[in-house]
């Protein structure tokens, strides 16, 4: 069973300008299509490992990106995933 | 072309209509529409697979080009429009609201004359406009007196694309933010060969096009807006993003932005801006201007031909217009390329105020824009050119 963190944005361009940055900061990190599980006004989230979801919001929040939601998700194959939503604001 | 002119004519770049749209282009720009069409074609924002992303890669990448170009520090504040047109309806008919009160100068285009004569007509504006010098420079004095309590925005022509004279835009930013109100800047004759710093100028929106020194292909422009302004959208529908609402996206450059975009032109665009930034503009700017002093000394060599606008050494983009005593100048036009294969614009160039302040309405002038790519050979031709020409008519 794994874990993996969701940053999700309201617009297409807050998600694109959050790749660019982080690929300058050298981060781990994939833009994947949105889960069916989670609710998200563009269709592209930032997938990430859980232990690094804050020093990414950390990151984005610095250049002042809008993010929508943060989402840790138990996938096991194909069944429907188990979704927490996460309060990491300060 | 003819080949009266010698075997070299046909080496020469003879397009003198770079203020039109320019020519050539890099020779990226030419291969990146096609290379966006065939490898990169999703529709950006529309769905998560690869092809989608890179087509919302590359609005970014362009968009934080463009930022660059203008020291912009959020990408988020540059839209992408058809054409400086565009840009300038959207910033002009999304700022304004009934009552207020607009200036603008006397070298503006007809892409700003039409839309604030549009609202004008309905009763929705009131406008002055700021005269300008036979050079075609703005009377800042006048300015100074034309303010009123319900003035809201102050449209100035960056360079003019009659004359080419440049406004002088820090004074003028300056004395209307002293008065709060607004600046709109149409850079459609600039961007991309000028050094337009909008940080440090504080201006608040800059209406450009790609085709022209950005040296993109035509159906791309966009317009910037300064942080904290939220123009009303002039259009609204499909964004990709929150669809299960009635309402357009609030958050920029959404907000301005409806419908798919022109993703091969911008991929042209992108390849433009990357040779202004590998070229440098300050190197630009010293061909252009060294381009221009020697047109200028050149023309006014010939007898009974005149110039108008900034004399050599005066702060210009790179255009000349002239008039041969009184001669047609749609027939100088087509002496030039019937004879020469020499390609200009003759008549009023869509600015009618303009030709008003500097005397040639309604008959207009030659316009002779070169470009970052003209050689002084190019113009040696010109210049022999026009020699003959205007040795004809004295005859």
């Amino acid at each position: 069973m794994a874990y993996s963190c969701y940053i999700t944005f309201p617009t297409t361009f807050f998600a694109i300008r959050a790749e660019s940055i982080l690929k300058k900061e050298s981060a781990v990190f994939k833009m994947v299509p949105v889960p069916r599980s989670i609710s998200s006004s563009c269709g592209t989230a930032l997938r990430c490992k859980c232990e690094d979801i804050n020093s990414i919001k950390d990151t984005l929040l610095q250049y002042e990106l809008d993010l929508e939601g943060f989402y840790r998700l138990k996938e096991e194959g194909f069944k429907t995933p188990i979704v927490e939503e996460l309060d990491l604001n300060d | 072309m003819t080949d009266t002119k010698g075997p070299c004519a046909s080496e020469l770049n003879l397009y003198f209509d770079n203020a039109a749209t320019s020519w050539p282009k890099p020779e990226e720009v030419y291969r990146a529409p096609e290379k966006q069409m065939r490898q990169a074609c999703g529709n950006p924002g529309r769905s998560g697979h690869t092809r989608t992303l890179d087509a919302d890669r590359l609005l970014y990448d362009t968009r934080e080009a463009v930022a660059n170009l203008f020291n912009v520090k959020d990408p988020a504040r540059i839209v992408f429009t058809l054409n400086a047109t565009d840009a300038l309806n959207i910033a002009i008919k999304g700022c304004l609201t009934s009552g207020d009160h607009v200036l603008y100068t006397a070298m503006e285009h007809n892409s700003v004359l039409r839309p604030l004569g549009g609202l004008l007509r309905d009763g929705n504006i009131s406008t002055t406009m700021i005269p300008c010098s036979s050079k075609g420079y703005p009377d800042l004095g006048f300015l100074e007196t034309a303010y009123q309590e319900e003035t809201r925005l102050l449209v100035i022509n960056h360079a003019s694309n009659v004359t080419g004279s440049i406004a002088p835009l820090e004074a003028m930013v300056k004395s209307a933010h002293k008065h709060k109100v607004m600046v709109l800047v149409d850079a459609a004759q600039t961007a991309g060969s000028q050094r337009i710093d909008a940080a440090a100028l504080g201006i608040d929106m800059i209406a450009f096009t790609g085709h022209k020194s950005l040296l993109g292909p035509t159906g791309t422009g966009g317009l910037y807006v300064r942080p904290g302004l939220d123009l009303k959208p002039l259009r609204e529908g499909g964004t990709g993003s929150q669809s299960e609402l009635d309402r357009h996206p609030e958050s920029m450059p959404e907000r301005l932005e409806a419908g798919t975009l022109n993703n091969a032109g911008l991929a042209g665009l992108l390849e433009g801006l990357y040779f202004i930034d590998r070229t440098g503009i300050e190197t630009i700017q010293e061909h252009e201007k060294m381009i221009r002093s020697y047109l200028y000394e050149r023309l006014q060599e010939l007898p009974g031909l005149k110039l108008y606008g900034p004399a050599s050494d005066e702060p210009a983009s790179l255009i000349v217009s002239f008039t041969i005593n009184n001669t047609d100048c749609g027939e100088i036009g087509f002496i030039l390329e019937n004879n020469y294969g020499i390609l200009c614009r003759t008549g009023l160039h869509c600015a009618p105020l303009a030709h008003k302040a500097i005397g040639t309405f309604p008959e207009g002038t030659v316009r002779l824009s070169p470009g970052y790519f003209t050689t002084r050979d190019d113009i040696d031709y010109l210049a022999n050119a026009l020699k003959e020409i205007t040795t004809l008519i004295q005859k």
